[in-house]
């Protein structure tokens, strides 16, 4: 029942909010909201005390089954894969509520944040293609609503856009769900690499591709990235958190799970050339980046980029590129997070984003110094400065994926580079330099335009910071859950593809 | 790389959209008429005074340790207990380890900033015969028995001599300061007791004390080894006004020296002008927002000072959006419409004729020495501190 | 004893740990009260790990090097750890930087009194000491690049201290990007490494070297790629023009900066250089990189009218020779320079800043005069030229001497540069004693009584140090036998210093007209004061390149894939009405929502029938 309750626990909460008998005042309703995901946090961390990190497998599994003619059950467990992510989800979600702030219709807006935890923690924890699908679905019309209600001033486009895509991607990932279970001729719906192995080479190929595909769209890769920058620019601040931080994550541990997962074969065949896409992605991401002139869109670009790098780790396939993807995961999750609340300060603040308008915010007395410094750390942990997170997960990526794609690797090296050129650019813009925020429909002295920020605003960026130092500083206390079931991840896919018989030559460049 | 001006963003006027545009003759009609350079509101008359009333305790700290360390610090090379006052006791000690004590390290800066721009009879002095003729004796005495220091004064002829010039403009900074701390206290007094009423009286109330004590003459004298020596005899015939108040003002709140935290230093970059009278950085020119940033030496007379806000500027401080949070800043800016009241008493101290005279010649006299004013001051704040919240 | 060197790993940590402790004030925590504790603390953890270093090299002397080691992460195969080689010149080394960190923090005290952001700049010099002790004593890549990196960041922070200067702005991006170009290249070679040997330890990495298998061009690359950090953080051609830019920092900061950090970043290649071997094209380039950068710099230097520039530039220079005896494999007189230069280049630096702490100037056509009214700061600069110049005996002539004496049979031309190089900074050294210290006081420097003593005994304790050196050099027994020094060598290099002096005595000075009147002249003045126009290469090239690409790819996002997507999408789905995408199509979207789950739900529960 632990799995379960931490799904229904948020959906529970939700419940209770939609359904509350009086007037909900908004600070009500984000104190139980953020009651609900106090107790989620803690469970996911109960269950991460009771985890057994020497098990590959999967564990606390449950099962009802529910509607068994269409080999829908519901399945829940968890492994090392999953364990990090849903912890992320629990954590990120409460920092969103915790970080909303005055808010029409809290009511709707709070019910919305609170099904998103749960149906992520849902898709994240299924053990059945079905399921996962349905969590997958279920968390998309929260989103859409979140972006299309409470977002900015071209709220429609992006939402739709957003909505476009992702059922697009939906259906690729329903049609190669069903794809498979109809040709494995078994209606089976289980995480099981078996299943692919009786398909035809071409057969997995097409539905490993429409997966690809399809999560690629949520990853988001380059060419299905564009939706991304519009959705972040018009979402709010914790909206924002929660998608860079936890909803691209949906996409990444599809691929992980499902198309390398599932499709060894087909992966193996492919992933030189996903290799480049990797490539494409991270340089392209990140050139856009140095383009922007919104801060929010160049966080979001980042995203693209650094994103990128897990496609790289994933095609590499080693035991050390695995636990990479998922490091990498973990560690964007907090970095992209941490930007986003911050950039949502400075606009709040400042009343801008725009690059070209802002200066000298690092000002000790009447600028936003606090965001200044723990801005400039969100950067470096971003550029992979050591010590923090994004060393040691960009390491592990890179130094798992050289072994196989030695040039592609080398090529999104340099993406790591390009990351402290737009970040730096940031910086020096909005930071340093002479205080300067003039809003040019203001005629006034704008220098008094910016109130301070509190340190209750501030205790979110602090937490995440800490991590991103924890982590980056004891590495062990995040791979100490992952290792074993990454490392046997792997081995099981490869085992899959030895026995299939026709294991394509490893394409070792260099 | 590129050096864009979007990198740089050098701060315009056309930030101060909002600031009204007087031309210079505007501020000369103003002073002739008798009004105030600075406008005349209950708000500025709070600020002004307020923050004269903080400064003026400030000044009283700052010039007891000038004078303390020219007379009882003279020609000490390791004096680490200067900002001591001569009072050595653990507690104090534990104090300023802990830095909480007044900053006489801006003192210092002051001092150095005028010593490095000269000016006034003080500097003509200290580069005469006489001068040298009355340090010698000194130096003599104090390092007859020091070997060290006489085969330093042997090598390095000018070593000791500058560093006695040093310290005559600590005493004269010293001195200065304790006048205008008295003026200081006293209108704030004055202001307590309800005698002061608009900002045209606390100018006149500092023109007078200027004016007072114009004649007051600056002297320096050291005691050696139980020997009275004059270093500035009053004889020279220093005083106050012309050797320290007017160098003072031009060096001070015209010249001043360019910030490390604003200005590049590069030689190539030429950003400092060759000239020092072409200076600009003095009080009346500086930007206050920077004040708190790293190296803006005025954040620490500010920090001084922010002990000694009274309660009726506390409370404007207390409204404007921060609050008590960016309260240096704040006071930097009623500290710079001060020091326009303080340049404005000046500037009427040294008037040729009486403002109000009826005779066109001396209205032409006055009109031309006003402009002459004016054009120093056109690239100062005295723009914007003509904006009314 | 032993409890001293299991303690070990606490000296790099001195440092953060000051750095940690100074956060308070930094981040104005505690803001009634001033920022003097954050500073006291830092000095006084900064003379913790010099004290303990000196312990340290008393407690190795008996039992020779010792290694501490510790396991960092370890997964899937791979073993990170951090180690540190307590050996003899690696504490010497420690020495050397902590101690010059010290002096460097005692001086800033007096050079910064005035500055209100104190606790900052001691909180970013604990960090930076503690990288940089880090960095000397591993042994190990892995944490060797790991404290580059933080090196990297600090010296962003470090020059960027003064924030709200424009100037200041360019130069710490510059910094960083250029430093970073650096370490990603050496990242790909630490990663090729890694793979490849299997182990970052410098002792695996050694012993991996002897039979490689390895193909000419990955052995090449992966060459190029490990000097290319050196090269970055070293200031070398092609990534040198930082350290030009990062003048713009406190001057305590450019202290360390000229010697310590570059000390640093060519320890870093000299313990590479038995790896580097594996590809002899790459030794090539360490010595063009190296004789480039100290003939181009040496004479850039001479056309600086920034007094602090003109001496960055020589530090760039010497450290090119550094290259060139690690290129050609004599890390000894590598190791001997880097010391030398560092004293030397310190103590120069001290004085410079005490120069510019009095006059409120750095440009040196507009100095004059000042020998006789500050004898701590002359003494300084003069006991640092010294230092610097081979100039018997003193620190810089034994490392000269050797140098020439080992390239003198293979590589005359190199022997040359080394000559050049002295020639060159003498000359320089003179001008500038010329134009700041004699003649009559210029305006600007009519009254310059001496600094105060928190600057001063830095000064004068360092001097003391710099004329102590070869005495201590001589007891460590690091110098050679008198006997086997070639006195054909030792004549070439007492020559050039001499012409040098003769050169920079009788060269023509105007400070009026430092450009020149003759045409000719003036071009070069020109092309070496601006570096040979080296901003301007970068803006062509890689800035343009970048900004290029990034344009580019911005375009097509905007144009191409998205406009596909709003033509395909318009076109496609709601008969191209309802994607105006207007916010009064939001009825629409909720209906198409509304479908797509419909569907979804129709699709499953139709399951069977298909």
């Amino acid at each position: 029942m632990l799995l379960s309750s931490l799904l229904l626990i948020p959906a529970l909460g939700a419940l209770i909010i939609s359904l509350w008998p009086s007037q909900l005042e908004p600070r009500q309703a984000r104190l139980g909201s953020l009651i609900t995901l106090s107790i989620a946090l803690t469970l996911s961390l109960y269950l991460a005390s009771q985890f057994d990190i020497s098990n590959p497998g999967f564990q606390f599994a449950e099962q009802i089954n529910w509607l068994e003619p269409l080999g829908l059950t519901y399945s829940l467990a968890v492994d090392g894969i999953a364990l990090p992510l849903v912890i992320i989800n629990s954590l990120l979600s409460l920092v969103s509520v915790y970080i909303s702030g005055e808010v029409k219709r809290p009511r709707l807006y709070y019910v919305m944040l609170l099904l998103i935890s749960s149906a992520v923690s849902g898709a994240f924890l299924a053990h059945n293609l079905m399921l996962f699908f349905i969590f997958y679905e279920l968390e998309l019309i929260p989103l859409y609503l979140l972006i299309a209600i409470w977002g900015g001033a071209r709220r429609g486009y992006a939402a739709t856009k957003f909505l476009i895509y992702t059922a697009f991607s939906g259906i690729l990932i329903l049609g190669a769900f069903l794809g498979l279970g109809l040709l494995s001729g078994t209606g089976s719906f289980d995480y099981d690499p078996a299943l692919a192995q009786t398909l035809t080479m071409a057969q997995q190929t097409v539905l490993m591709g429409a997966l690809l595909v399809g999560f690629g769209i949520k990853i988001p890769l380059v060419p299905f990235h564009t939706w991304l920058p519009d959705a972040h620019v018009e979402a709010s601040t914790p909206v924002s958190v929660l998608l860079a931080g936890v909803l691209l994550k949906l996409g990444t541990y599809g691929i992980l799970r499902f198309c390398v997962g599932l499709f060894p074969d087909a992966w193996l065949q492919l992933s030189p050339w996903l290799a480049w896409w990797a490539v494409v992605s991270v340089l392209y991401g990140s050139l856009a980046a140095i383009a922007q002139t919104d801060m929010k869109k160049m966080v979001a670009y980042s995203s693209v980029g650094h994103m990128g790098y897990i496609l790289l780790a994933a095609a590499a396939a080693t035991p050390l590129s695995i636990l990479g993807t998922e490091m990498q995961m973990v560690s964007h999750g907090l970095i992209s997070a941490l930007m986003f609340l911050l950039v949502g300060i400075v606009h709040k603040k400042a009343g801008t984003r725009d690059l070209t308008i802002l200066s000298g915010l690092m000002a000790p007395e009447r600028g936003l110094p606090f965001v200044g410094s723990v801005m400039i750390l969100g950067a470096m942990a971003s550029a992979g400065i050591p010590g923090m997170v994004g060393f040691i997960s960009e390491f592990i990526v890179f130094r798992g994926s050289f072994e196989q794609y030695a040039p592609q690797t080398l090529l999104c090296m340099v993406g790591s580079g390009l990351t402290a050129v737009y970040f730096l650019l940031m910086i020096n813009r909005v930071f340093f330099g002479r205080l300067n925020v003039s809003l040019p429909q203001l005629g006034t002295p704008v220098d008094t335009l910016i109130s301070g920020v509190k340190w209750r605003d501030r205790l979110p960026a602090l937490a995440l910071v800490l991590l991103i130092f924890a982590f980056g500083l004891q590495p062990e206390w995040m791979t100490r859950w992952m290792e074993s079931t990454t490392t046997t991840f792997v081995s099981t896919a490869q085992q899959v593809a030895v026995q299939s018989g026709e294991k394509p030559q490893m394409n070792n460049a260099l | 790389m590129t050096k864009t001006s979007s990198e740089t963003k050098a701060p315009s006027k056309t930030l101060f959209k909002a600031a009204p545009v007087y031309s210079s003759s505007d501020y000369i009609d103003r002073l002739v008429a008798g009004e105030t350079l600075l406008p005349e509101t209950p708000e500025n008359l709070k600020e002004v005074v307020g923050v004269l009333d903080a400064y003026g305790i400030v000044l009283d700290a700052y010039s007891i340790n000038l004078n303390y360390i020219a007379e009882h610090q003279f020609l000490k090379l390791v004096p680490i207990f200067k900002y001591f006052n001569g009072e050595i006791t653990p507690q104090k000690i534990l104090k300023h380890l802990w830095h909480d004590r007044i900053n006489y390290e801006y003192a210092e800066y002051v001092m150095r900033t005028m010593m490095w721009h000269g000016g006034g009879g003080l500097e003509t002095y200290l580069d005469s015969d006489d001068f040298w003729a009355c340090c010698s004796p000194a130096i003599q005495a104090k390092i007859r028995l020091n070997p060290i220091l006489r085969s330093l004064n042997a090598t390095f002829p000018n070593f000791l001599p500058e560093q006695v010039r040093q310290l005559c403009y600590y005493s004269g900074l010293g001195q200065f300061w304790r006048v205008m701390s008295d003026a200081f206290m006293y209108l704030a007094r004055s202001y307590n007791q309800g005698k002061i009423k608009s900002l045209a009286e606390v100018v006149a109330l500092v023109k007078s004390e200027l004016v007072a004590n114009a004649t007051q003459p600056i002297t320096y004298s050291v005691e050696i080894g139980g020997t009275q020596y004059d270093i500035i005899p009053e004889s020279v015939g220093l005083t106050f006004l012309p050797d320290t108040a007017v160098p003072y003002v031009e060096t001070i709140f015209l010249r001043g020296a360019p910030f490390f935290g604003t200005v590049s230093y590069n030689a190539q970059a030429q950003q400092v002008p060759i000239d020092q009278a072409q200076f600009a950085y003095g009080a009346l020119f500086a930007d206050p927002l920077p004040i708190g940033g790293a190296g803006i030496p005025p954040t620490l007379l500010m920090q001084d000072m922010r002990h000694y806000v009274p309660d009726y500027l506390r409370e404007i401080y207390q409204r404007s959006k921060r609050g008590q949070d960016d309260i240096r800043v704040q006071l930097g800016q009623s500290f710079q419409k001060s020091m326009f009241c303080v340049t404005e008493a000046a500037v009427r101290g040294m008037m040729p004729y009486a403002p109000d005279t009826e005779d066109p010649k001396e209205q032409v006299l006055n009109r031309d020495y006003l402009s002459g004013w004016m054009k120093r001051l056109s690239e100062s704040r005295l723009d914007v501190v003509q904006i009314k919240d | 004893m032993q409890f001293l060197i299991q303690w070990s790993w606490l000296i790099p940590m001195y440092g953060l740990v000051g750095a940690l402790l100074a956060l308070p004030w930094a981040t104005r925590l505690i803001r009634r009260t001033g920022p003097r504790p954050a500073m006291y603390i830092n000095v006084l953890m900064t003379a913790l790990a010099s004290l303990h270093g000196l312990l340290l090299m008393q407690a190795i002397w008996n039992t020779g090097t010792q290694v501490v080691s510790f396991e960092w992460l370890s997964v899937a195969g791979l073993n990170l750890s951090a180690s540190l080689d307590l050996s003899a010149v690696n504490l010497i080394f420690l020495e050397l930087t902590v101690g010059l960190s010290l002096l460097a923090q005692v001086f800033a005290m007096g050079y910064l009194e005035k500055d209100w952001a104190l606790a900052r700049f001691f909180a970013l010099m604990g960090f930076f000491e503690g990288a940089i002790s880090g960095v000397i004593l591993s042994s190990s890549l892995f944490s060797s690049y790991f404290l580059l990196e933080m090196l990297t960041l600090s010296t962003y922070l470090i020059v960027g201290f003064w924030y709200a200067q424009p100037l200041v702005i360019t130069a710490a991006r510059d910094a960083f990007l250029t430093k970073r170009v650096g370490d990603v290249l050496l990242f790909m070679g630490l990663i090729a490494l890694s793979t490849y040997a299997g182990s970052l330890r410098f002792d695996d990495l050694y012993n991996w070297v002897k039979n490689a298998e390895i193909t000419p061009l990955a052995a090449t690359l992966t060459g190029l790629a490990l000097i290319a950090g050196p090269t970055g953080k070293c200031a070398q051609f092609p990534l040198h023009l930082w350290l030009d830019e990062a003048m713009e920092g406190p001057s305590p900061a450019s202290i360390l900066r000229n010697s310590v950090v570059v000390t640093c970043g060519a320890y870093v290649l000299i313990k590479l250089q038995p790896v580097v071997v594996i590809s002899p094209i790459t030794l090539d380039v360490l010595i063009a990189i190296g004789a480039i950068t100290a003939v181009g710099a040496s004479f850039v230097s001479l056309a600086q009218i920034d007094f602090k520039r003109t001496f960055s530039y020589s530090t760039s220079a010497y450290i090119g020779l550094v290259f060139i005896a690690v290129g050609t494999e004599w890390p000894g007189v590598a190791f001997m320079l880097l010391f030398t230069h560092a004293l030397g280049k310190a103590l120069i630096f001290m004085s410079v800043g005490s120069i510019i702490y009095s006059t409120n100037n750095q440009d040196l056509t507009e100095l004059g005069g000042l020998w006789s009214r500050m004898p701590a700061t002359t003494i300084a600069y003069l006991t640092g030229s010294l230092g610097l110049t081979g100039i018997l005996p003193f620190g810089c002539f034994w490392a000269f001497c050797l140098g020439i004496e080992f390239l003198w049979q293979e590589h005359p031309l190199l022997v040359g540069v080394f000559l050049l190089v002295n020639f060159v900074t003498v000359l320089n050294l003179v001008r500038v004693y010329r134009l700041v210290f004699l003649g009559q006081p210029q305006p600007k420097t009519h009254r310059t009584p001496e600094v105060g003593w928190l600057m001063a005994v830095p000064m004068v304790t360092l001097s003391t140090i710099v004329l102590l050196v070869p005495g201590i050099m001589w007891r460590m027994a690091l110098l050679p036998p008198l006997a086997y020094f070639n006195l054909a060598a030792i004549a070439v290099l007492v020559g050039s210093g001499v012409l040098g002096l003769a050169v920079g005595w009788y060269l023509p000075l105007n400070r009026a007209w430092s450009r020149s009147s003759m045409m000719w002249l003036r071009v070069l003045q020109d092309w070496l004061g601006n570096d040979f126009y080296t901003e301007k290469l970068y803006e062509g090239t890689v800035v343009r390149l970048v900004s290029r690409l990034s344009a580019l790819s911005n375009w097509l996002d905007r144009y191409v894939i998205d406009g596909a997507v709003n033509f395909v999408g318009a076109a496609s789905l709601l008969s191209g009405e309802g994607l105006k995408y207007s916010a009064s199509g939001r009825s629409q979207n909720y209906i198409l929502t509304i479908m797509l789950g419909v569907g979804l739900v129709a699709l499953m529960t139709t399951w069977k029938m298909w």
